[in-house]
C-alpha cells in the first residue's frame, strides 16, 4: 500500500513496530541456533553463534576481515553500476525501437541464458587473474536483468500517456525523455534490485574459482583448513551485506525517487 | 471550417476482410459548439474520436480541421481519456501535470503558472495542486485532465466518455462544471457518451451512431435548451424519449 506511517523506516525517526518485531525475531532465531549449536547439533556442521562471533575477531585481529568484505563489496558495486549504466540505455533503445529490437534482441537472449559462472575460466583467459575479469562477470549478469526489466518497462508504457504528451504537443524526443524514462523507472528500480542480488551470486561463485581474495574466496578456503567457523563468517557477512544493500536500495526508492517508483519500493 | 469528416471508412485491419468499424460518416462540427457522439457500446464513438485526435487514420475519406487534413495528433486538439489514470503523468503533481504542455511548448514562466492557475481554478483544484495523481479521488483525477487541456488552450476539447467511471452524483457536477467552462472559454468541444440524460445535459447538438460494425451516423438531434438542462422541461422529456427509442432500435439490432 501507499502511504503507511509505519512499515517505512527504521531511519525515519518513527520506529515503526515493524521494527521492534523484527529485532525480537532476529533476537529469537540468535538464541535459538545458540542453545542448539550447544546441544543437539555437533558444533563441526554448525558451531554457536558465539563461535562465529569470536571467528569474526580472529580475522579482524588478524587484519583480514576488512579487506576481505571491502574487496567483495568493491567488485559488486563496480559491476552492479557499471553493469546497469550499459543495460540501461540498451533496454531503453531495445524497448522503443522495432529495429534496434531485431538487431539486439537475438544476443540479448542467447547471452542471458549463459550463467556468468560458465564464464568464468574463459574470462580468466581473456582478461587475466585482475580485477577486471571479476568486475565483467558481475557487469554481465546484473546487465541482462537490467535490460530485459527496462524494456519490458518501455513496452509496458501505457499508450494513453504517450497520446496524451502528443496533443500537448511533446515532441518524440520530449516524450523520450519526459514520459518513457519517468514511467519505465519502476522497472528499472525493481530489475536493479533484482540484479543486486544476481551480484552477489555471482562474485561469491567466482571468488571460489578464481580469486585470492573476497569472502567467497574466505569460505572456498575455511573448508580447505577445515575453519568451518571462518566459514560461517563469510556466510554471514554476505547475507548481511546483502539485507543492507537491499535495505538501501529500498530507502533509495522509497524518499530519494518516491515520485517515480511509488509502490515498487514498498516491499 | 471548424471540423469536416467527409465519407469516412474506416478499420483497424484494413488488410482483412472484416467488416469496416465505421463506414461513410459525413459529419460538420462548426467551430464553438457542443458536439456529443452517443451511440450504443462499441460501435466505434471512440474509434471516430481518435481519427479527429489523430491517433488513428481513416482508412478513405477525409478529416479536415479548418480545411487542412489531419495527420496526427496537435496541440490545437486537446483529449482527456475514459481512462482515470494511464493517461496522467504519475511522477509529477497536480500542477506539473497541467503545466507539462505548456513547459514542453517553452511557454515562458510567468505565462505558464498564470494559465496553470486559471486551468486550476475551472476545474476547482487550485487547493490541491500540490497532490500526486495516485492521492486523488477518480473525479479529481478527470479534473486534472481536463485542466491539462485547457492550460493548452485548443480550439477543440475531445472527451471520450470522461465521466463514465465515476459515481452518479459526481458526474452531475462535472457535468455542470464542463458546461461553465465550456461557456468560459467558448472552444469546440467533442464529447462522446453512451449516457442519454449526459448528452442532453451538455449538448447542443446530439450525433447518433448506429450499431458496429460498419457504424455510421443515424441521427442528429438538437438540443434547443438553456444549460443548466432542466430535466423536467417537456422538450428534455421528449428528446429523452425520442432518443431512447432510437437508441433501443440499434440495441436490438445487435442482440436479435
Ligand atoms: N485497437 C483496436 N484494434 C482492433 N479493433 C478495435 C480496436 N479498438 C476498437 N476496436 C473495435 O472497433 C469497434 C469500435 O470500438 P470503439 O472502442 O470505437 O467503440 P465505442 O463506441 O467507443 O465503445 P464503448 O462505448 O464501449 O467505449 C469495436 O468493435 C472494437 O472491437
Ligand atoms: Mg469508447
Amino acid at each position: 500500500m501507499t502511504r503507511s506511517p509505519f512499515n517505512k523506516t527504521i531511519l525515519g525517526g518513527r520506529i515503526g513496530r515493524s521494527f521492534w518485531i523484527s529485532t525480537v525475531s532476529i533476537s529469537c532465531g540468535l538464541v535459538a541456533w545458540e542453545i542448539a549449536a550447544r546441544l543437539w547439533i555437533d558444533p563441526f556442521f554448525l558451531p554457536p553463534v558465539s563461535t562465529v562471533f569470536l571467528g569474526i575477531i580472529e580475522l579482524i585481529e588478524r587484519g583480514l576481515l576488512f579487506g576481505t568484505i571491502g574487496i567483495s563489496l568493491y567488485r559488486i558495486l563496480a559491476g552492479f553500476l557499471l553493469g546497469s549504466i550499459v543495460a540501461i540505455p540498451i533496454g531503453l533503445i531495445v524497448g522503443i525501437s522495432i529495429t534496434a529490437r531485431a538487431i539486439f534482441d537475438p544476443y540479448v537472449h542467447f547471452l542471458r541464458f549463459i550463467p556468468a559462472l560458465a564464464l568464468t575460466s574463459l574470462f580468466l583467459v581473456w582478461f587475466g587473474v585482475g580485477e577486471v575479469a571479476k568486475i565483467l562477470q558481475v557487469m554481465y549478469a546484473t546487465a541482462f536483468i537490467v535490460i530485459v526489466n527496462t524494456a519490458t518497462g518501455v513496452v509496458t508504457t501505457h499508450e494513453n500517456k504517450i497520446l496524451a504528451a502528443q496533443t500537448l504537443g511533446a515532441s518524440p524526443w520530449q516524450i523520450f525523455w519526459l514520459v518513457t524514462i519517468p514511467a519505465c523507472i519502476p522497472s528499472i528500480y525493481v530489475g536493479m534490485r533484482l540484479a543486486l542480488a544476481g551480484s552477489f551470486m555471482v562474485i561469491v561463485a567466482v571468488e571460489m574459482l578464481a580469486a585470492e581474495s573476497g569472502l567467497g574466496y574466505l569460505i572456498w578456503t575455511s573448508k580447505v583448513y577445515f575453519k568451518i567457523d571462518w566459514m560461517f563468517v563469510g556466510i554471514f557477512f554476505l547475507g548481511a551485506l546483502g539485507l543492507l544493500a537491499d535495505y538501501l536500495w529500498k530507502m533509495f526508492g522509497r524518499f530519494a525517487i518516491r515520485r517515480f517508483v511509488r509502490e515498487s519500493a514498498d516491499y | 471550417m471548424g471540423i469536416q469528416l467527409k465519407d469516412i471508412c474506416f478499420s483497424y485491419t484494413p488488410a482483412s476482410d472484416d467488416p469496416l468499424v465505421l463506414k461513410n460518416i459525413d459529419l460538420t462540427i462548426d467551430n464553438g459548439e457542443f458536439l456529443i457522439l452517443l451511440g450504443p457500446s462499441g460501435c466505434g464513438k471512440s474509434t471516430l474520436l481518435r481519427l479527429i485526435a489523430g491517433f488513428d487514420h481513416a482508412t478513405t475519406g477525409s478529416a479536415e480541421v479548418d480545411g487542412s487534413s489531419i495527420d496526427g495528433p496537435g496541440k490545437d486538439r486537446g483529449m482527456v481519456f475514459q481512462d482515470l489514470d494511464s493517461s496522467l503523468f504519475q511522477w509529477l503533481t497536480v500542477r506539473q501535470n497541467v503545466e507539462f504542455g505548456l513547459k514542453v511548448n517553452r511557454i515562458e514562466a510567468g505565462e505558464r503558472k498564470e494559465r496553470a492557475n486559471d486551468a486550476l481554478r475551472m476545474v476547482n483544484l487550485t487547493d490541491h495542486d500540490h497532490k500526486f495523481p495516485d492521492a486523488l479521488s477518480g473525479g479529481m483525477k478527470q479534473r486534472v485532465q481536463i485542466a491539462r487541456m485547457l492550460a493548452m488552450r485548443p480550439n477543440i476539447m475531445l472527451m471520450d466518455e470522461p465521466f463514465a467511471a465515476l459515481d452518479a452524483q459526481t458526474r452531475q457536477m462535472l457535468q455542470r462544471q464542463l458546461v461553465s467552462i465550456w461557456s468560459e472559454v467558448k472552444r469546440t468541444a467533442i464529447y462522446v457518451t453512451h449516457d442519454i440524460r449526459e448528452a442532453i445535459n451538455l449538448g447542443q447538438r446530439i450525433v447518433l451512431m448506429t450499431a458496429g460494425p460498419e457504424a455510421a451516423i443515424k441521427r442528429e438531434y438538437a438540443v434547443p435548451l438553456e444549460y443548466p438542462r432542466d430535466q423536467s422541461d417537456q422538450v428534455y422529456i421528449d428528446l429523452l424519449q425520442t432518443i431512447s427509442k432510437d437508441i433501443e432500435e440499434e440495441v436490438t439490432k445487435v442482440w436479435s
